[in-house]
């Protein structure tokens, strides 16, 4: 059988609040195998994004481990969790999260500075040409419509070919027309590189799109 | 760490366009402006009393005796490599056609003047291009005073002694001028060589000899030490002893320089730490963004630091070269009053420069760096992007006390320093207090007052933290600037008095007590003011205790012959620091009171025996008054007072000073013809001399206080940029929910006029304290509060900040709403 390359073990967070300790995700057990697109759908305040945020070890948990392409990443420091998400994560947000001062073409080529990449330009127009914004690869992000905006997210998301995209309601912000183009472009771009997707999103129709849909209720996986 | 050095470095050019790097970079240049400016200043001033001083002298140091000197100390300099020349002056009659003048005769060596120069003309008013020198043996250059009571013309010869000598040409000017009591007499320069001809110098004659020294300072410093043993009649004179009005008014600018100079640094550096928030805040985003696309902490910093070091080299450059300009314009002015050419200024500033900015860098956005390299990447998932204040708030104070600490030794004025940092540091923890008042009385009123109002003052204690930052720094930088207008209107305005029209612009001594009546009958109704006689004694301070402790002489006081007066009164320009004025007790007292620096120098204090050599008798009396004297008045003024009881009886002279209006000059001719054993002193050329000067320093002082306002105008641009983002998103959120424009204007005009307010009022009070203590400890001026400088600078500041808040989100609340809240 496959190792999975994400794989959850008994995912619990707590953090201190006012009223005590609060639960945000407990005991969460989940894999996922490469090339797999799964979804995690929810209401708000179910710990989607917290569940999401510690597998893709932005955040640890309180109690449980991480694995992440054969790596136990919850006992990883800062930095070497950071190494791990430049090489092998891809992240597109709900608030598309481009830099307001950088180009589109200079947000694209972001994380393949931070790599070292000598061809970076090359790659991230290349990059934007695939999601369509070609011609508007020196335009500044306050420039562009909230579609075009996560298309230059995406792009960025896939310019290091990871192994594995975390997307936090990638059409959270956007209207109906937008979000389709934006929800086939993921897939298809996804479908094309062999990505592994971990999707989250209150939409049903892009939570339908994936293998596999996880139910989130009050921290916990139905 | 290389890869993030290098991102940071290729990024900089983008990030500078940002208004947040921009200000911080822009702090840092008028910070190294300040810095640099002041340093070259503080250089060209010094040198610029040395090279005045020099004029005086017409040499860097000059040995004077009233006997001959020899030639042991020249050949002595010779081997020092200095050049030397030598002066004979006395005071003999120039005779012409039977008109015979008292004339101070000075016999020069050729290479006199050492310092200085000579400015000779012809009969036709034409100038003779020889600047050093002496005539030709047979020959006299004269003074136009002489011309015109001999009544000269070309050709004409005039008698000295025993020979003729021709008038080669018109003395126009030359250094050296007021050598005691020779200066009062007109001048005629003549050869050495010909004194034995003249056989006027008689044993008894009274004749001062001057041998002048000039040179490199190493070899006049070698040549000094090796001077250690004189008799007692040769005094040594060097530059630094000359010029006491010069030098105190050229210190007291300097002194404002600096001044200036640490108020713009301290303005720039709030400046600079508010643009330094404002650049971490955006960082927290784009860090945390980074490192969740796989930066690691190293990169981040490293980056970073890249950034920081590229904008600190390019701002030092810059300041520099701004404080060169500074110098430029600086040693412009004042090469006017001065002849020779400065030497060109050392490097030393740019390190100075370099040090500035690194401490500001460090003070400034260091305590941001840590936060910056730590901040978790989830934050962004989270839009948690705040700052840790009260980390930061600390970190801030060390690194802000840092550099003004380096600044003390840097300005090398400890008081000075610590003046500042002690009402910088009071008057923001005063501040701070206030503004912790001022938010809870704010959430009191907040439910009481009409919607704009409210929101206003909901703004101040919803954003506590920010609004005491606000209070605090703004307060500071008012206060500052309130602190030199007032210490700059101060110190111009001294000057205008210390030599206003009514300046005594001649000294007559030798008046004899019969003569008193006489002479103010004289002058008292054609120059309209009342005349002051003040007694001269001439005495010499023979013993400190009877002699029994060991005094350090460095003035030469003892065994000179010296000027003495006695007072009942404290004269005007005087002020005890130490022990008590006789009063009418002077009466039935054997007391003196001594000027403060020369009892310093002579180690002597309240309750010390001197005792005085004066009218053939020795005098023994109590020091009971230490005092200081405000030598820059042109009044008479006298390192000892006696009391009445000790010298009302001594044989004296009087001496008096008073102001005659250049147009009325012929009244001293007039004075001297019916006085003719008076002598009198012509200072007006001394006096137009000194007002030359202190019209430029006047002039400089208000470019660096250009330059301190600049600093503030950019503090109140970096608090714009600070908080409009802010301020922008819920303005739109309260336009969007349908609050009127004019509400919105008006809750933030009621924030930061209630901010400006506040701020004005504590920095008012603060600058009270701060100026009133610079002003008498530090400036010696007296003071008084300027209330047109303190009720401007209130309201001013509660205007400007006011308007800057408005500023700040004025183009928020006309911005549709949608865009600002879509893409925030």
């Amino acid at each position: 059988m496959k190792t999975p390359i994400l794989k959850a073990k008994n995912i619990t967070k707590e953090v201190n609040s006012p009223e005590g300790v609060l639960t945000i995700v407990s005991d969460i057990n989940l894999s996922v195998h490469q090339g797999q697109a799964i979804s995690i759908v929810g209401p708000s305040g179910s710990g989607k994004t917290s569940l999401l945020a510690i597998l893709a070890g932005l955040d640890l948990p309180s109690k449980g481990e991480v694995w992440l392409a054969d790596q136990e990443i919850t006992g990883l420091d800062e930095d070497a969790r950071a190494q791990i998400r430049g090489e092998k994560v891809g992240f597109v947000f709900q608030s598309f999260h481009l830099l307001p001062k950088l180009s589109a073409v200079d947000n694209v080529m972001l994380p393949l500075e931070i790599k070292g990449d000598k061809q970076a330009k090359e790659r991230a127009l290349k990059a934007l040409t695939r999601v369509g914004l070609q011609k508007r690869a020196s335009h500044l992000p306050n420039q562009l419509s909230g579609g075009e905006k996560q298309r230059v997210a995406i792009a960025r998301a896939f310019v290091t070919k990871p192994t594995i995209l975390f997307a936090d309601e990638p059409t959270g912000n956007l209207d109906k027309a937008s979000s389709e183009s934006v929800g086939e472009l993921l897939f298809s771009i996804n479908q094309e590189s062999g990505t592994t997707l971990i999707l989250v999103t209150h939409d049903p129709v892009l939570a339908g799109r994936c293998e596999l849909t996880h139910q989130l209720d009050e921290g916990r996986i139905k | 760490m290389m890869q993030g050095l290098l991102y940071g470095i290729r990024r900089f050019p983008l990030d500078l366009k940002n208004s947040d790097l921009f200000l911080l970079f822009l702090s840092i240049v008028l910070a190294v402006s300040a810095i640099t400016g002041v340093t070259f200043l503080g250089d060209r001033l010094r040198l610029s009393i040395k090279q005045q001083a020099a004029v005086v002298l017409a040499a860097d140091v000059t040995l004077r005796s009233t006997a001959p000197i020899g030639a042991k100390y020249l050949s002595i300099a010779t081997g020092e490599e200095l050049n030397t020349a030598e002066t004979i002056s006395f005071l003999s009659m120039t005779l012409h056609d039977g008109n015979n003048v008292l004339s101070s005769i000075k016999a020069t060596t050729p290479r006199y003047p050492l310092r200085g120069k000579l400015k000779l003309v012809d009969f036709d008013g034409q100038a003779t291009g020889k600047s050093i020198g002496t005539p030709m043996r047979g020959n006299v250059w004269v003074e136009q005073s002489l011309i015109n009571q001999l009544k000269l013309s070309k050709g004409d010869a005039i008698t000295i002694g025993n020979e003729r000598f021709a008038v080669s040409a018109i003395l126009d000017d030359f250094p050296d001028r007021n050598d005691g009591f020779l200066a009062f007499a007109p001048t005629v320069i003549a050869n050495i060589d010909d004194l034995d001809a003249m056989g006027v110098i008689q044993p008894g004659s009274r004749v001062v000899y001057r041998q002048l020294f000039s040179g490199g300072e190493k070899q006049i410093e070698t040549f000094v030490n090796k001077l250690q043993s004189l008799p007692a009649e040769v005094r040594i004179q060097r530059i630094e002893n000359i010029g006491q009005q010069l030098g105190r008014t050229l210190d007291r600018s300097n002194r404002f320089f600096s001044l200036a100079g640490l108020v713009t640094i301290i303005i720039a550096a709030i400046a600079a730490m508010i643009s330094a928030r404002r650049y971490a805040m955006r960082h927290i985003f784009n860090c945390s963004l980074m490192k969740i696309f796989g930066a690691t902490q190293g990169f981040v910093l490293s980056s970073l630091i890249g950034q920081l070091v590229l904008m600190t080299l390019l701002a030092t450059l810059l300041g520099v070269g701004v404080g060169w300009l500074i110098q430029y314009i600086l040693v412009d002015l004042i090469k006017g009053i001065i002849d020779s050419d400065l030497p060109n200024p050392s490097l030393q500033p740019i390190w100075i420069a370099l040090l500035t900015s690194s401490c500001l860098i460090i003070g400034t956005v260091a305590p941001y760096l840590q936060q910056l390299r730590i901040s978790q990447p989830i934050r962004v998932l989270r839009n948690d992007l705040k700052l840790n204040y009260k980390s930061s708030f600390f970190i801030n104070a060390a690194a802000i006390f840092a550099l003004v600490f380096f600044l003390s030794i840097l300005f090398a004025d400890f008081s000075l320093v610590s003046t500042i940092i002690i009402g910088l540091f009071l008057v923001g923890l005063s501040l701070f207090c206030l503004g912790a008042l001022m938010v809870k009385c704010c959430s009191f009123f907040e439910n009481q007052t009409g919607i704009g109002w409210k929101l206003g003052l909901k703004n101040i204690s919803k954003r506590r933290g920010e609004s005491i930052l606000h209070l605090v720094v703004f307060g500071l930088s008012l206060m500052a600037l309130m602190v030199l207008t007032e210490t700059r209107s101060d110190l111009i305005n001294s000057w205008k008095q210390s030599l206003s029209e009514e300046t005594p612009n001649h000294f007559f001594f030798n008046i004899q007590g019969s003569q008193l009546d006489g002479i103010a009958d004289f002058l008292s109704p054609r120059i309209g003011q009342a005349i002051k006689f003040t007694p001269l004694i001439r005495g010499r301070l023979v013993e400190v205790n009877n002699g029994s402790n060991q005094v350090t002489d460095s003035g030469r006081m003892i065994e000179r012959e010296a000027n003495i007066t006695w007072y009942d009164q404290l004269p005007e320009n005087n002020s005890i620091v130490a022990g008590e004025w006789w009063g009418k007790e002077g009466e039935s007292m054997q007391a003196v009171s001594v000027d403060e620096g020369v009892a310093e120098s002579l180690s002597i204090g309240v309750g010390d025996q001197l005792t005085f050599n004066a009218g053939g008798m020795d005098l023994e009396v109590t020091v009971t008054s230490l005092r200081r004297i405000k030598w820059e008045t042109f009044q008479p003024n006298f390192i000892f007072v006696l009391s009445p009881m000790v010298a009302s009886e001594l044989p004296q002279s009087f001496i008096t000073s008073i102001n005659i209006p250049e147009e009325n000059d012929q009244l001293v001719d007039e004075f001297l013809s019916r006085y003719p054993t008076v002598t009198s002193i012509d200072l007006n050329s001394a006096l137009n001399q000194i007002k030359t000067i202190l019209n430029k320093a006047s002039l400089a002082v208000q470019y660096m206080f250009l330059l301190a306002l600049l600093a503030g105008a950019l503090t109140l641009l970096a608090t714009i940029f600070a908080s409009a983002d802010q301020r922008r998103y819920e303005s739109a959120l309260l336009h969007t929910i349908g609050a009127k424009r004019s509400k919105i204007f008006q809750s933030i005009a009621t924030e930061f006029f209630a901010i400006g307010i506040g701020a004005g009022l504590t920095a008012a009070i603060g600058a009270v304290f701060i100026s009133g203590f610079l002003s008498t400890q530090i400036f010696e001026l007296n003071y008084s509060p300027n209330i047109l400088v303190l009720t401007g600078g209130l309201i001013f500041g509660a205007i400007c900040i006011g308007c800057v808040g408005m500023l700040a989100v004025r183009e928020a609340v006309y911005a549709p709403p949608l865009l600002t809240l879509r893409d925030p």
